[in-house]
């Protein structure tokens, strides 16, 4: 190769590794880190970017050149020259990336281990995930639960996570971990968030109809506030007492029922099934009292669709895994604040 | 005196035909889709007839169970009436029943009209179109179901449908790309290409080639048409979690059912090229003179026989938690839920070199022409795809960094991952040596070959983001990994595919394409790919999840600048469409050797004769020696006494 070319085939690849930097600097990749496992996992990325723009830019170098320079003249059918191959250049393609790798192993491996030691006294919080909704208990505050994960700022923290239906999968961007909440096992994740904030956790893994909508927030606090909050009993949301038994309302959430429907009285906002706030106007639609229609379309979903939504959606086994007196509380529940809501 | 000793039977049914169907009700006798017509109805009836009776006699209510009826009845016996009834059993029946074989007179091989593509046909040439327009019209279905979705996904929010079809269209979508088009795709090129390459007549087992065509359309039907039952498509996503898909709604079983179909038609297609590949080359093609193709296509081959039965164990699995009640995948009653996982990684993750390897093939074939220079260290290209194929078998639980299995197996994974960049390495490095100081024709083939290794490239680098585990941990399951598949399969297998029917066109349909609308249809797709997919890297990374139907406002920008990109890259495909249309009944007629290539299929008229060679071709040396003066391939229709010269 004469030296004029191995300066054009230089700069081609100067040019694509700028190119290949200016799209790595330019658009705001990673979100920005609230934890040290984020900070860590940056890094391994950083890292790997710039192995890749170094392979990338050669290669593009090489193609670039090739086809500027070796394109066919029209009235050209000689062939190229009988090249069969070069052993160092083989060579040196199987070694040179073989030790890129090794090096990316190395480092994602050490930053692995990192981030799967959790630091000295953590706090530990239980995590179950069902269709479609998150809840978080904190064993060592009396279980206390939670709708939304508070953290406390720059302390370790052990998630131990499960799922009461199907695989589910808890991200928070910014702490760049994530984890599938699997039925059947509890797989950890750690977490030692480093920034007072508020962040998304989304669920990552196809959980049915609602996955899309299967959100909640971290809040990362302060110590002291957290403690106060962690601190001050057992809370059941807004501290409104609720209409028709206690019960009722619990077992409006622990079956999932809010991460579907809309009912003020129990604060759920979910937007998949009918507004429950609504209810009268439903069974007046079914031409139904308002006690029987609610127990039909908990027991027999399909009995009676309102008008816009599918069939098949809501679980049709409540029949089933609810006690005639579980189901008699619910719907208790639901018909007097059904009445509570439109009066 | 001399005897000329014909080795395979002379093409002389040229002015007789296929036999012509016999007139009134005996009409309804013959194979083909007049009996399809009442013997898949007859199926179904029987395998109805078995589920009621069955269910009665062990008063078992209520004996017209709706789901398992359509499993054995629509889904399993009524395709077998469909094979039956279009003749693909015919020969094999009269032979277990004990009845007189007609003898073999290849009046069912090749093609006399265009009739005879619309029936069971032996000859590989045949299969080989038939594979490629029916794929190619599932191409057009399933890339019609990603512009659904990238409508919806243009604004935040609901705009077209709602959350189950939505996760319907995404999973038919992948299901029809991969099972539908990617594999029987590179299938039906090879079928047109592996025999003649070889110098062989046909394929080793023409009868069991034809079944394992019409397999497809089975399946493909079967994936459509869980649109239509109640419940919507299957939504669990191509990948078909369980515990997820055990309780989705009765579409899930049309894709429990729909992979067996697709996958004993890939099981079959891959055990005749394994034995056509090993058996029937012709004299002096050793090992190491066969093209590039035969030996991607012979790796393929194996990575499917020794994988595919996993995946359909999988779904069987799913399918009988769902209608035996047995709990594989239940945890209530034992099941082990990562299991699924391991199966189905254990076909899935191969599979993504069974829809890769053909196509570094045809790439390796294109290159090599179109640069006119030697294939650039070509053992190490074969050896790579053999190390391709061993450490594909050692890397799957990649796909499950993050799924919650044993924590220790995660490091060993990603070094075998990372490993496969290795032999990856050398075929890309190799492609550019090949081309370097060579004479460049940019043709149209050309242009996908090097639009394939440029974004393989891209697709190669990400999955070195993915293999690294704690970079898994934070894209996992987002958009970078929607971008990463689709660099690989979009950019890699479809611009080859791409490649490979430009670059056989002549041959396949005896008339050249247009290479105007070639290039055209080449820029356009290249403008409009990366447009679609290079966005999905950075809002994959910024915290967007895949498989939804609705995301944070913020993404806004980006979804619908993807989406209008989509749609121009859609639109790309008309041209495609058109050109071949068009050049397939007006094109120029084509040379023989339009491309001056060495290789075999090259050697015979455009298209083939009937049985491809005339007389036994003598290989004398490697298939790529351009350059070399006097060098050949392979010696045609001379006299035998040449002895196999080494030219390596």
């Amino acid at each position: 190769m004469r030296r004029g070319s191995f300066v054009q085939l230089l700069l081609f690849a100067v040019v694509a590794g700028a190119i290949g930097v200016a799209i790595a600097i330019f658009p705001n990749w990673l979100p920005p880190a609230a934890s040290r496992e984020a900070g860590r996992i940056h890094f391994v990325f950083w890292f790997v970017t710039g192995i890749c723009i170094f392979i990338f830019s050669i290669v593009a170098a090489v193609l670039a050149y090739s086809i500027w320079k070796f394109r066919r003249k029209p009235d050209d059918d000689t062939d190229g020259p009988p090249i069969h191959g070069h052993t160092g250049l083989e060579i040196a393609w199987t070694a040179v990336p073989a030790l890129l790798v090794t090096a990316i192993a190395v480092v994602s491996g050490v930053v692995l281990a990192k981030d799967d030691a959790a630091g000295a006294d953590p706090l530990h919080v239980n995590v179950v995930a069902q269709q479609f909704e998150w809840t978080f208990y904190y064993p060592t505050y009396h279980n206390k639960m939670s709708p939304v994960l508070r953290l406390p700022v720059n302390r370790s923290v052990v998630l131990t996570m499960t799922s009461k239906d199907v695989i589910h999968s808890f991200w928070v961007p910014q702490f760049s971990q994530k984890q599938d909440v699997v039925p059947g096992i509890h797989p950890t994740l750690h977490i030692t968030p480093d920034k007072i904030g508020t962040y998304p956790v989304i669920c990552t893994e196809l959980c049915g109809l609602g996955h899309a909508l299967m959100r909640s927030q971290s809040i990362v606090m302060p110590v002291s506030a957290f403690d106060k909050w962690a601190s001050a009993g057992t809370s059941t949301a807004s501290g409104v007492a609720p209409p028709g038994g206690q019960e009722g309302l619990a077992l409006f959430k622990q079956e999932g029922c809010n991460s579907c429907h809309t009912l003020t009285a129990a604060g759920a906002t979910g937007t998949i099934g009918p507004d429950l706030d609504k209810l009268q106007a439903d069974a007046a639609g079914a031409g139904k009292p308002l006690a029987a229609f609610v127990h039909e379309s908990i027991a027999d979903p399909n009995a009676y669709i309102a008008p816009g939504y599918p069939r098949n959606v809501m679980p049709q086994d409540f029949a089933h895994t609810l006690t005639s007196a579980q189901l008699t509380s619910l719907v208790q529940f639901l018909v007097s604040s059904a009445k509570k809501g439109s009066s | 005196m001399t005897t000329t000793v014909t080795v395979y039977p002379e093409p002389h049914a040229e002015e007789e035909g296929p036999p012509r169907p016999p007139h009134g009700w005996r009409r309804l006798l013959w194979p083909g889709f007049l009996r399809a017509a009442w013997m898949a109805p007859l199926f179904f009836g029987i395998g109805t007839g078995i589920v009621v009776g069955i269910r009665w006699a062990a008063d078992w209510h209520p004996f017209w169970f709706g789901s398992i009826i359509v499993l054995v009845g629509a889904l399993i016996a009524a395709p077998i009436g469909f094979l039956a009834g279009i003749g693909a059993f015919d020969y094999w029946v009269r032979y277990a029943v004990g009845a007189p074989t007609t003898p073999e007179d290849h009046s069912g091989h090749g093609a006399y009209s265009w009739r005879d593509y619309f029936r069971v046909n032996t000859d590989h040439k045949v299969i080989g179109m038939q594979y490629l327009a029916t794929t190619i019209f599932f191409f057009f279905a399933g890339g019609l179901l990603a512009l659904l979705v990238r409508a919806e996904l243009a604004k935040p929010g609901m705009q077209f449908f709602d959350n189950q079809t939505y996760n319907g269209l995404f999973s038919v979508h992948a299901a029809l790309m991969i099972f539908l088009f990617v594999i029987p795709a590179f299938a039906g090129l090879a079928n047109f290409v592996v025999p003649l390459m070889l110098g062989a007549p046909d394929m080793a087992f023409p009868r069991l080639n034809a079944l394992s065509y019409w397999l497809l359309p089975i399946a493909g039907t079967m994936m459509l048409c869980s649109f239509i039952v109640p419940g919507g498509a299957f939504a669990s996503g191509w990948t078909g979690y369980a515990p997820l898909s055990v309780h989705q709604p009765l579409g899930t079983i049309f894709f429990n059912m729909s992979v067996q179909w697709a996958g004993a038609s890939s099981i079959m297609t891959a055990l005749n090229f394994l034995v056509t590949i090993i058996t029937m080359r012709a004299p002096g093609m050793t090992f190491w003179r066969m093209p590039l193709l035969v030996w991607a296509n012979f790796t393929t081959s194996l990575l499917v026989v020794i994988a595919t039965p996993f995946i359909a164990g999988s779904q069987f699995f799913v399918m009988f938690d769902r209608v035996m009640h047995t709990s594989f995948f239940e945890v209530q009653s034992g099941g082990y839920v990562l299991g699924y996982q391991h199966i189905f990684w254990f076909y899935s993750h191969p599979a993504v070199y069974i829809m890769m390897l053909p196509g570094f093939g045809i790439a390796s074939e294109v290159i090599s022409v179109m640069a006119r220079k030697p294939i650039f260290g070509y053992r190490l290209m074969a050896l790579s795809l053999l190390a391709i194929l061993v450490l594909g078998f050692s890397v799957w639980a990649h796909h499950m960094f993050v799924s919650g299995m044993a924590p220790w197996l995660r490091v060993p994974m990603m070094i075998t991952t990372l490993l496969i960049a290795i032999p990856t390495g050398i075929k890309v490095f190799s492609w550019l040596a090949t081309m370097w100081e060579g004479k460049i024709n940019f043709a149209t083939p050309m242009l996908w070959a090097l639009g394939f290794v440029s974004m393989f490239v891209i697709g190669g680098l990400s999955g070195i983001y993915l293999g690294a585990v704690p970079i898994d941990i934070h894209v996992s399951d987002t958009y970078f990994v929607v971008a990463h598949i689709h660099y690989v399969l979009f950019g890699g297998s479809l611009f080859t595919i791409f490649a490979g029917i430009y670059y056989w066109f002549p041959k396949m349909t005896g008339r050249m394409y247009d290479e105007r609308l070639g290039k055209l249809h080449f820029w356009l797709t290249f403008i409009g790919f990366n447009a679609t997919f290079f966005p999905m890297h950075l809002i994959g990374v910024q915290g967007m999840p895949r498989r939804v139907s609705d995301y944070d406002p913020i993404f806004a920008d980006w979804n619908m600048f993807i989406s209008i990109a989509s749609f121009f890259l859609g639109a790309s495909m008309i041209v495609f469409l058109y050109n071949m249309v068009k050049s397939m009944r007006f094109g120029p007629v084509a040379e023989a050797n339009p491309w001056r290539a060495l290789t075999l299929e090259w050697q015979v008229s455009s298209p083939p004769p009937r049985f491809n060679f005339d007389e036994i071709p003598q290989v004398v040396g490697s298939p790529y020696e351009y350059g070399v003066p006097g060098a050949k391939h392979a010696v045609l229709g001379g006299p035998r006494e040449r002895e196999p010269v080494a030219v390596d």
